[in-house]
Parts: structure tokens; sequence; C-alpha cells
């Protein structure tokens, strides 16, 4: 067959290639926009948005900086990430083991119990959860905001971590037993530290996530020293609409830049399979 | 005397068996503990407690009265919700016909011609899904804006009158499409990086059999990849429908539903009748069509999943 195609020119190929550089050029230009704006001022801004900034300056992210102070929405996002992250991967990874590592019908019973909640959208318990915390006295604190999101993660990385557990072999496990190690010391000393990858990749992307939410901070958080970044970048946006594009831009490009660095970093992780293994449930 | 000594053995052996056991469950117990209670407490009876309110007449924090049906019947005969229950399926339909085949295109496309050029390409694509929506919709509006926006200002350069003419956002006919294509940007890279995952689990022998039979290309594309992934297929149908019921960063931030109710979704209509409107029970009544029908659908992914297909 090959001969007969003669020199292996492949000109399907190359349309292919082409068309999917394509893709990736739309994906990826919009996200470079901001970087067009940003070093300039309105007024060349307006004249010129296309054209190179005739200087670099710093100035539109320093009134980003004061004006949204997206400082403190910085701090109170790092807070929310960490708590998130805090609240859902230990539960997740514990509760993953033993449906892992200890099957019986009890646990199996558990196990659809928690993965039911994947399916449930957290749009339907808003008002609820509003009312609670309200009620737990967490209204408009962060805890009130990172304690729901945590809950609403717990079914994914349940299974992630049940999925991984199960593809360790149990001799390790077995080995450990023989050696006199109790349950817990078995889990907390040699199979959760074989866990690593999976901690890493809950790590990153429930940060990533805690990081990107809208909606429930919306919900939860009030007040203006509380807000979090996306709150705050969001109340820009409609405070100046796209009038001041460039310094909108440097709002967007402090508060994107985390979890782009974050994915630069982590991407191998993110897309190597283990999003595939998660969703086969 | 053996006997005994070794009949001694057994009996502590069997009592330390036991004892390991009562530790055994008290372990599971305690491991399980913290997931379940999270999802008690800030899942199932927040689920109950929805179904609780949308019977009552309510408003505020206050008090409430049991209302029947009233809040559904509100709901239905209600036009704005009408119109977001219509957004809803219609943006899943446009999901399914649109960013499905396109991401099964983009998926197959590099792992067939995978090359130099193609390998880095996925992590691009999914570079957009992990923004922030604040961003997304932001950088939708830099585009689409007609009075700022990247596009009458392209438009402007290059004397295309017409172009700079069209408010993306501001006439009902098109801000639809517009948050719709801004979303199938930001989207579509999830559904990508999952069917090239499937795609690479396909047993090497069938794909070097296919192309030994000569089959390459668009012909293998149809007949031999896309039976094997007709499973996965079917659950991002049900991932997008279900997405589409909980619909609320992107048209909120962009248009907050308008103009007029052209881009209310549900998600919208819950967040202003709940804490817009404070009018719990009507709200509530929402928040149980979402999850009644992301139930109809879950429930059919499961059963479609029953019938042996290959997974």
């Amino acid at each position: 067959m090959r001969q007969l195609r003669g020199p292996r020119v492949d000109i399907g190929g190359i349309i292919i290639t082409i068309v999917l550089v394509g893709f990736a050029l739309a994906v990826i230009v919009p996200l470079i926009l901001p970087f067009f704006f940003v070093f300039k001022t309105r007024l060349e801004y307006s004249y010129n948005p296309w054209s190179l900034p005739k200087a670099i300056r710093w100035d539109n992210f320093i009134q980003a900086w004061k004006t949204v102070q997206i400082g403190r929405g910085m701090l109170n996002t790092v807070i929310v990430c960490l708590g998130a992250i805090a609240c859902t991967v230990p539960p997740a990874a514990m509760a993953g083991y033993i449906f892992a590592r200890y099957r019986s019908k009890v646990t199996e019973v558990f196990f659809y119990i928690i993965l039911a909640g994947y399916f449930v959208p957290i749009q339907m318990v808003l008002l609820p959860l509003y009312k609670m915390s309200v009620s737990f006295h967490m209204a408009d604190t962060l805890p009130g905001l990172f304690l729901p999101m945590a809950a609403f993660g717990i079914s994914f990385w349940t299974m992630i971590y049940r999925s991984f557990f199960r593809s360790l072999p149990s001799e390790l496990a077995e080995a450990s037993r023989i050696d006199g190690a109790g349950h817990p010391g078995t889990f907390f000393r040699i199979m959760l530290p074989l866990a690593g990858p999976a901690t890493v990749l809950a790590f990153l992307l429930v940060f990533i996530g805690a990081w990107s939410d809208y909606l429930l901070s919306l919900i939860m958080i009030n007040s203006q020293s509380n807000f979090t970044m996306q709150l705050r970048v969001a109340q820009f946006l409609n405070a100046y609409g796209v009038d001041n594009m460039p310094r909108y831009s440097a709002a967007a490009i402090i508060s994107a830049a985390p979890t782009v660095i974050l994915y630069a970093i982590g991407h191998r992780w993110v897309l190597k399979g283990t999003l595939a293994g998660a969703l086969k449930g | 005397m053996a006997d005994l000594a070794r009949a001694g053995v057994v009996l502590q052996r069997v009592k330390r068996r036991q004892k390991r056991d009562v530790g055994r469950v008290v372990f599971i117990a305690l491991m399980l503990l913290p997931a379940i209670a999270a999802l008690g407490v800030y899942m199932y009876y927040p689920i109950e407690q929805t179904f609780h309110l949308s019977f009552m007449r309510s408003a505020g924090l206050g008090e409430a009265a049991f209302n029947g049906l009233e809040n559904y019947k509100f709901l239905f005969g209600n036009d704005e919700f009408r119109a977001g229950l219509l957004h809803v399926f219609l943006w899943a339909f446009w999901s399914v016909l649109i960013q499905l085949p396109l991401s099964f295109f983009v998926a197959f496309s590099l792992i067939a011609y995978r090359n130099k050029v193609t390998q880095p390409l996925r992590a691009i694509y999914f570079l957009a899904n992990i923004m922030p929506s604040a961003i997304t919709a932001m950088i939708g509006l830099f585009v689409f804006s007609n009075t700022n926006g990247v596009l009458a200002a392209f438009a402007r350069k290059i004397n295309w009158t017409w172009l700079g003419k069209i408010d993306f956002i501001g006439d009902p006919s098109l801000a639809f499409w517009a948050i719709f294509i801004v979303a199938t940007w930001t989207y579509t890279g999830f559904p990508i990086v999952y069917l090239m995952a499937r795609m690479e689990q396909i047993p090497m022998e069938i794909r070097e059999a296919a192309e030994l039979e000569g089959a390459r290309g668009w012909r293998y594309a149809w007949h031999i990849i896309l039976p094997m992934v007709a499973y996965p297929l079917r659950i991002l149908a049900v991932l997008m429908t279900i997405g589409s019921l909980k619909l609320f960063d992107l048209p909120y931030l962009m248009t907050r539903g308008g103009p007029g109710d052209a881009t209310k979704t549900l998600g919208i209509i819950l967040y202003n009748q709940g804490f817009v409107n404070w009018q719990y029970g009507s709200a509530a009544a929402v928040g149980v069509v979402i999850f009644l029908c992301s139930l109809v659908f879950t429930i059919a992914q499961f059963s479609w999943q029953g019938r042996g297909d290959v997974e």
C-alpha cells in the first residue's frame, strides 16, 4: 500500500495538522488578548488597540491592584483554596481506601451513596446551604464557603482514590499487616505515601477549582473584605464593563496567573489518563 | 499436653482475630465518617430541605406555610421560567450536536495524525478549560462587545461596517450564540482530553488489524474508532446535558440573562428568585426541577451502561 502512494507526503495529514493548529490558535489567541491592551493607556488603547504598546507601563497593574483590591481578594482566595484542599482530600483518600481494600456489602452501599453525590448539581441546594450557613453563624465567612465546596468535591476524589488504591498490588498491604502493622498503620505509613500521584493531582485540581469558583462565592460571601478574587474581578467587570479594558486586562492577568502557572507545571499529571480513569467510576 | 498447648495457641489466635475484627470495623467506620458526614450535612440534608421548601410559601428567612404545588404552578405559568427551560434544552441540544462531534474530530485527529506539531496541542486545548469563568466571560465580552470589542475594532480597521454594526451581546437573537461560542471555546477541552484517553485505551491489535485491512482516515474513524468510544460519547452527552441544566456563570456574567429573557437559564432564575427577590419557595422549586432532570439523565446513563457495551 505504502509504496503505491509514492513518496510519503501525506496531504491529509498536513491538512489535518493545519486545522488542528488553527483550533489551538483559536483557543490561545483570546487568552493572549489582554496582553495586547494591558500596557496601554485608555487613550492609546482606543486609538490603536492592535498596535504594540508604545512603552511598557505597569500602571494598569498597580491601579488594578489598588482599585480592585486584588491583594485582599487573593489572600481570601488562597485561604479558600487551602481550606478546600484540607477538607476534600483527606476524607476522599480515607473513604477511597476503604472502598478499594475493605469491600463488603455494607461498604458498597456507602460507596453508592458517595458516588451519587457526584451527580448532584450544587445549584439545587444553594438555598438550604445559605440558610444553614446562617444558622451555623458561618454566613459571609471563608469556612462557610470552602466547607460546602469541599463536600461537593469529595465524591469525585473518592472515586479517583478508589481506583488508584485498587491499582496498587495488594501484596504490599498484606506484607505490612503480617509485619504487625495495624489497619491505620498500613494505611498511613504504607498505602497513603504510595498514593502520592493521586494526592498531587487532587491538590492541583482542587486548588484550581476553588480558585476559579464563582457561583458559590457569589452566594456565600457578601462583604467586600471577604470577597474572593473572582468576585472582585466580576465586580470590576460590572462596574466598568469593557470600557476600561487596559485596567481590566491587568486584573484578569493577575487573577488568572496562579492557575495558569500551576497548569503549566502540572499539566502532564492533569492530562495523563487520570481524568479518564476517574470517570469510569 | 502438646495438644492442649496447641489448642491454647489456636484459641489465642482466634481471640486475637476477633479483637482485630472489632478493630477493623471501627477502622472502617472512622475512615468513612468524614466523607459521609460531609455529604450528609452539605448535600443530602440540603436536598431534603429543597424539596421541603419547594412546597412552602416563603419569602425571606421567616417561617413558611404549606403551599402545595402552587410554586410549581407559578413556575410553569411563568414566561421567564419557560424561556429558561427552553434555553437549557436548546443549549444541551446544540452542545451535543456541535461540541461532541468537534471533540471527536479533534481527539481522533490528534491520535491518528500524531506528529511533532500536533503532539503538544492537547495541553493547549485544555488550557481554556481551567480558566476561571469570570475571566472567560470577560474575554467573551472583549471579543463581542460592539462598543469597544475586538471584533468591532477589527471591523473598523478593515472597514467592514456591517460587522461593526452587529451587536452580539445586545441583540436577543444573537446573545445566546455569543455565549455558546464562548462556552464551546472554554468547555470543549475536557471532552477532547477524555476522548483521547479513551481512544488510547483501544487495544493496539484492533488498530493494527484495521490498518492492515486498509482502513485509514475517516473510514477508519467512522467504522472502527467511533463504535469503540460509543460509551464515552454517551457519557459526555449526559454530562453536557447536566452541564446545561447547571449553566450559570457565563450567561450571568456576560448578559445577566438578558437582553430580556434571551439568555436566562434555570441557574440564573434560581439565583434571581432565591437571592434577589427572596422568593425561597419558587427558587427551591427551580432547584427541584434541575435536580429531577439531572436525575433522569443520570439514570438513563446508568441503564445504558447496563446494556453490555464495551467499556
